[in-house]
């Protein structure tokens, strides 16, 4: 399961700080994202792997740290400008475009500009990339309805499809997988295997062990707004001590 | 009575281009304002001093007044659309408020409270041309523009702006620019709409821009069916022919007219909004709140 490290993970962070009034919800977090690597983010609520998040997309500012993206410093870019240089995010609420149909949910993730001229891509590749991800998070059939009509599981599929055909090299996925049952997981999971064979760097916040267990090439754990470990699956996931705090008091968040 | 029913389609076509324009912001990228009488202002004196100082053409009046308000439109909104929606709403009632105290005061431009007067009718190529034939072809192909807009990788920007703004910056797309967009072609929309406003009228003064205009096209416009193609069309026409129809039954006293044209707009808006809140065109779902 473990893929060979590329020699430079395409994003890194290093030191990453910030907090909201008096609460220190990210405090110092260096993690790289290797391609063709999963990188799950694990950690009790309010550990701060959301910010994180929104940190490295510059959806919120950083107090302190660096991003490196390919080598340079992507903190202090606005969120569009982060995405187009190839990195997409989903976000724990999804935050689908709701009035509109599932296609063009997932075409809107293949165009970029503002404007009707999209640099770069032609049209027919955009649309191909569009069915193609339909296709693999099995919403083809859906796609004339609208995202409000959709089911659960099909809502969190077609936040994937966005992040699939927008064709980005990282991968940063808030809990895409909570609530899904299990035949939808292994759906999830073929995709994300995907994805990884073809390089993709991907973090994974997840709350799942078992998923985590099942997709992870490494793990960070975060607790406080600090990264406590670091490291293979197996080693973080058999430590006492992150169990202790994992589940210690909140047990009921691993459902 | 022909020319009367001539004139009123004159104005029904007019006021369609205005609701169409502004539903362009309001229903496909999600941005209020109640300054669109500004923007009908401005094209009109644009297109009344065109036609007045220049050169009686439909087609340079037009022209000199989408570019005139549509390019104030850029100016204004770039700042503004960086606060939130409830935000715009106030920087636009304020604009709407400002915009009427200038158009009274630049004696120069617009005549001041008295306006401008004889502005001669159009022309097109120094042919004269009917004021409404000019008015449903522009209304024609400002609807094929926003037709092939909406379906196009814009309207797909401005509809996933209004329905998750942070999503859309997500995926890379430069939500300022596209706001700003759209409101610069609506408001060039609603210049145009000024600009055969003027030359239909031969008159006009600042009692056809103010506040209570603003609201009306955005009556017709959630009447209709906001992010419809033709809801906003339908809402115009109905709007418009309303008082109309009123001054027709023969049990209202003249003298009343208004009063009682207030009462049936009010009354047929709130039952419109509950028993239709998305509008007489627009999906009966949609208007609903979601869980
Ligand atoms: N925008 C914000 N404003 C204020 N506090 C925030 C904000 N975002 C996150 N926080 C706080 O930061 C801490 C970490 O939150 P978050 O990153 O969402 O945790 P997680 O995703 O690990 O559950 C929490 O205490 C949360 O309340
Ligand atoms: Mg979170």
């Amino acid at each position: 399961m473990n893929r060979p490290a590329s020699m430079d993970p395409p994003l890194r962070c290093e030191g990453l700080a910030r907090s909201f009034g008096g609460v220190q919800a990210v405090a110092g977090v260096s993690l790289a994202l290797p391609a063709g690597q999963v990188t799950a983010l694990v950690g009790p609520n309010g550990a701060g792997k959301t910010t994180v998040f929104n940190l490295i997309t510059g959806n919120l500012r950083a107090d302190a740290g660096v991003a490196l993206l390919r080598g340079q410093s992507i903190l202090g870019l606005k969120p569009w400008q982060v995405a187009r240089r190839g990195v997409a995010r989903s976000f724990q609420d999804l935050r689908l475009f709701t009035h509109m149909s599932v296609r063009d949910n997932v075409l809107a993730a293949t165009e970029r500009s503002a404007w009707f001229w999209q640099p770069g891509t032609g049209r027919r590749a955009r649309e191909a990339a569009a069915e193609a991800a339909l296709e693999a998070t099995g919403l083809a059939t859906l796609a004339t309805a609208r995202a409000v009509d959709l089911a659960y599981a099909e809502r969190k599929f077609l936040s994937m499809a966005r992040i699939l055909a927008a064709q980005a090299e990282i991968w940063l996925l808030d809990e895409p997988a909570s609530g899904l049952d299990l035949a939808s997981r292994l759906r999830f999971g073929q995709l994300l295997k995907d994805a990884r064979a073809r390089g993709v760097a991907i973090c994974l916040i997840e709350h799942n062990l078992d998923v985590v267990a099942e997709l992870a090439d490494r793990i960070a754990f975060l607790d406080q707004g600090r990264v406590l470990a670091e490291g293979e699956p197996q080693a973080i996931l058999r430590d006492p001590q992150l169990a202790a705090i994992y589940f210690g008091d909140r047990p009921q968040e691993v459902a | 009575m022909t020319a009367y029913l001539a004139s009123l389609a004159t104005l029904a076509a007019i006021f369609a281009i205005l609701a169409v324009t502004l539903n362009f912001m309001v229903g496909y990228a999600g941005i209020f304002s109640v300054a669109h009488a500004v923007f009908f202002g401005l094209g009109a004196y644009a297109g009344a001093q065109v036609a007045l100082h220049l050169v009686p053409d439909a087609l340079a009046a037009c022209a000199v007044a989408a570019l005139i308000a549509g390019g104030l439109s850029l100016c204004l909104a770039l700042p503004a659309l960086r606060v939130r929606g409830e935000y715009f709403v106030a920087a636009s009632l304020g604009l709407q408020m400002m915009a009427l105290t200038l158009f009274s005061e630049a004696k120069g431009l617009t005549g001041g409270l008295g306006g401008l007067i004889g502005i001669p009718p159009p022309r097109l190529f120094g042919f004269a041309v009917g004021a409404l034939p000019l008015s449903l072809a522009a209304l024609a192909l400002i609807l094929l523009a926003i037709a092939a807009m909406a379906r196009g990788s814009f309207g797909r920007t401005l509809q996933s702006i209004r329905d998750a703004e942070s999503a859309a910056e997500a995926l890379g797309k430069n939500v300022a620019v596209a706001k700003a967009l759209a409101v610069a072609f609506a408001c060039a929309g609603a210049g145009v709409a000024g600009a055969l406003f003027a030359l239909h009228m031969q008159f006009v003064n600042v009692e056809s821009f103010t506040l209570e205009q603003s609201v009306l096209v955005m009556a017709m416009v959630i009447v209709g069916g906001t992010g419809t193609l033709l809801g906003p069309v339908v809402g115009a026409v109905l709007l418009l022919s309303l008082p109309a129809g009123l001054a027709f039954l023969p049990f209202i006293p003249p003298t009343e007219v208004g009063a009682v044209q207030q009462i049936i707009y009010g009354l047929a808006m709130t039952l419109l909004m509950i028993f239709r809140p998305a509008g007489l065109v627009g999906d009966l779902s949609r208007g609903r709140s979601e869980a």
